[in-house]
């Protein structure tokens, strides 16, 4: 008796808290098929763990026929004469002649035939004789060659201001436009993989959503929003950066429309209220040490110099400046910009305009090196020399008088005119202290030059206004450190040295910055 | 007897007096600094054939160490202008073979199309592109072959304290992507070895 009581309270615990974990577990988001027909979408059912959708919903939304032969147990999905075979259970599916092996396979769920997304990008698409890509962060099936661009939304907000930055890639033409109740965001795109943070209502922004027509996103203004500023720019290759700026009323110098008071009950007294506290400023420089940009030497047509066994400097520069990329996002969660991503011709201005528009923190050019001497070999790190920096262009950095600008959330600052030719200067003592921290850093990890730390007048450095260093990986030249440069492994220490100096100067950065 | 003796010293006085004054303050308006440790004069060549007058100039180098420059004594013909002088240290900088153990920092073949000087103490080199294709890469290259040329001008033509490369008559951002030559560049003596 006492046993049969204590498994019935057992099998009532265990069914409680079956229950509560059901009802906890949220319902996974559906999925939107994007074709050149229109959106759908679909709901998505989780077994296993992973994604399911039915094979109906999917058929009705893709124009896919099917057909259940009882007598095999199969199904049969066919369009326009082409065709697959899948058995429920079973991992092959028989697809226009060819056996597609997948990952999970097709099955019965609550009556209904389920399949993957797997099963779309790689059966269906057969069927359709059309490309199908899954991008797993939107949640949306594309079908057909269609400009979906991916967009990272990110959003800063003071009481007086808030800035929403996009980063779109591929880079994709963009307009940005002010109307009512809100601002739109238009992309030339058939649809949008955008990821959109929720974003807390306030009196400036009410929130951001993707808009009803394709490839817009829709930023709803709060009560207090005045008027905006947009900049539309390519950032990096292949990406286009928006940025938005929403001024309150009477912020920055506005006052086109009058302050609309804060939304309050019909009863609340008509009194002044006590204003804002002053706000934070909205400037990433003073937020933290968040971007660095990496500069891949050379690209294009100009390759760098070529190794005796034919390696060239573009190509070495470019992968240990992905290594170095991959280490910092992952283990720093910093932004890291390459100046280029692929086999591109740059300018030289180019470059420390990329890192001065993003207000990067560090500037790093990467280079493999070449000398007439065979023999020369190891890395050396260099920063700016200031050889023809005369006074009076330092004058001119340390402007006394100079211009004084409205600023968002109230208030004025110097308005910062830098030559560029001057831009690195007031940086030359920063410069010089991380190339010592990257030269030690490298010292641990290859062997270094002769002459490991320099000054030179390198051209990719006057313009950056941030620390900057120029790192010459190895010789090329060298038969020996040619081969070490093009492998993986050295590429793998030279990455991970500029990461514990990046890494270091980081810490140390942060530690001295009040 | 003493009076015909006295003209002939007076004379002889005269034209050393003259003599000195040509070769010293004539020839010293052309070259602002005479070169402090000039050789003896070379040995003097067959009658008949005609004396080219030389300095003795110091060309660089790529040093045993293979990174720094290193300068090497080298006759160079004299000329009557410093802007004739500092073009003929140019072509010898680019013509003259490295004495062993030093190996050439500039590329062979290259070849000078024009040298100006300013009233600022600029010195503007013309060189012909070859100066670039022969390069080869690398930003170690590029540094010491510039300052080569920096070099063989403000160390023998002292008034002259910085040079722009110029290439094909045109102002150029870098050789090959490194130093910038958009203005005049100083002599660098970090990257120089004392022997």
């Amino acid at each position: 008796m006492r046993r049969t009581a204590a498994l019935l309270c057992l099998a009532l615990t265990l069914a409680v808290a079956a229950a509560v974990a059901f009802a906890q577990a949220p319902a996974p988001a559906p999925i939107t098929v994007v074709s050149a027909q229109g959106r759908r979408n679909l709901a998505v059912a989780t077994v296993n763990g992973g994604d399911y959708l039915a094979l109906d919903d999917l058929a009705a939304a893709l124009g896919l026929a099917l057909r259940d032969d009882r007598v095999t147990g199969t199904t049969t999905v066919s369009a326009s004469g082409r065709s697959a075979v899948l058995t429920p259970e079973r991992n092959v599916v028989s697809a226009q002649g060819r056996l597609v092996s997948l990952a999970a396979p097709p099955l019965r769920q609550d009556g209904r035939l389920v399949v993957t997304p797997e099963f779309v990008t790689r059966v269906v698409s057969l069927v359709l004789d059309r490309r199908v890509d899954f991008r797993r962060g939107g949640r949306l099936l594309v079908v057909g060659d269609l400009r979906v661009p991916r967009v990272v939304v990110r959003g800063e907000f003071a009481a007086n201001a808030a800035q929403v930055t996009l980063e779109i890639s591929p880079a994709t033409e963009t307009s940005v436009a002010q109307s009512p109740g809100q601002i739109v965001v238009t992309m030339a795109a058939d649809a949008l993989d955008a990821a959109v943070p929720s974003v807390p209502a306030q009196g400036l922004l009410q929130g951001i959503r993707p808009g009803d027509a394709p490839g817009t996103l829709v930023i709803t203004t709060g009560p207090r929003f005045a008027t905006h500023r947009a900049t539309v720019q390519p950032v990096d290759a292949g990406t286009t950066r928006v940025v938005i700026d929403l001024m309150a009323a009477g912020a920055d110098g506005l006052s086109a429309t009058p302050p609309t008071p804060p939304p309050a009950t019909p009863a609340a007294p008509t009194t002044p209220t006590a204003p804002d506290p002053a706000p934070p400023l909205l400037d990433p420089v003073t937020a933290g040490f968040r971007t660095i940009v990496l500069d891949p030497g050379h690209g294009g047509d100009a390759n760098g110099t070529e190794g005796p066994g034919g390696t060239l400097e573009k190509h070495i520069t470019l992968q240990v400046s992905r290594r170095v990329k991959a280490l910092i996002e992952s283990r720093l969660g910093l932004r890291v910009i390459l100046t280029r991503d692929d086999d591109r011709t740059l300018d030289q201005d180019a470059r420390a305009a990329l890192a001065n528009n993003n207000r990067a923190n560090l500037f790093v050019s990467i280079h493999a090196n070449a000398a007439v001497r065979a023999s020369v070999k190891g890395a050396e790190v260099y920063y700016l020399s200031v050889d023809r920096a005369s006074l009076e262009s330092r004058r001119a950095v340390q402007q006394p008088n100079a211009p004084m600008l409205p600023q968002l959330g109230g208030g004025a600052r110097a308005l910062e005119l830098i030559l560029w030719e001057t831009a690195q200067i007031r940086h030359l003592e920063q410069s010089a202290t991380f190339a010592t921290m990257v030269e030690a850093s490298l010292r641990s990890k290859v062997e270094m030059s002769p002459s490991p730390v320099q000054q030179a007048p390198f051209r990719v450095l006057v313009g950056a206004n941030m620390p900057a260093v120029l790192v010459e990986i190895g010789y090329l030249s060298h038969p020996e450190e040619e081969k070490a440069l093009a492998s993986a492994a050295h590429q793998d220490k030279v990455a991970q040295a500029l990461f514990d100096a990046i890494s270091a100067f980081r810490t140390q950065v942060e530690k001295t910055t009040p | 007897m003493t009076g015909r003796r006295v003209t002939i010293i007076a004379v002889v006085a005269a034209a050393a007096i003259g003599l000195g004054w040509v070769m010293f303050t004539a020839l010293g308006r052309q070259l602002a600094t005479p070169t402090p440790d000039a050789e003896p004069p070379p040995p003097r060549p067959a009658a008949g054939s005609t004396v080219e007058p030389h300095i003795a100039a110091t060309l660089f180098f790529v040093a045993e160490d293979g990174v720094r420059l290193q300068g090497a004594p080298a006759d160079v013909p004299l000329r009557d202008t410093p802007a004739a002088q500092a073009r003929a240290l140019v072509e010898a900088q680019l013509a003259t073979d490295a004495p062993a153990p030093l190996v050439r920092a500039v590329p062979a073949g290259a070849a000078v199309r024009s040298v100006f000087l300013t009233g600022r103490d600029d010195a503007y080199v013309d060189l012909d592109g070859a100066f670039v294709s022969g390069l080869g890469g690398g930003s170690h290259n590029e540094l010491l072959a510039t300052y080569a040329i920096v070099s063989v001008i403000t160390t023998n033509l002292t008034p002259v304290r910085r040079v722009q490369i110029l290439i094909d008559g045109r102002e150029v951002e870098t050789l090959t992507g490194h130093v910038d030559l958009r203005e005049p560049l100083r002599k660098n003596e970090a990257l120089i070895r004392t022997p």
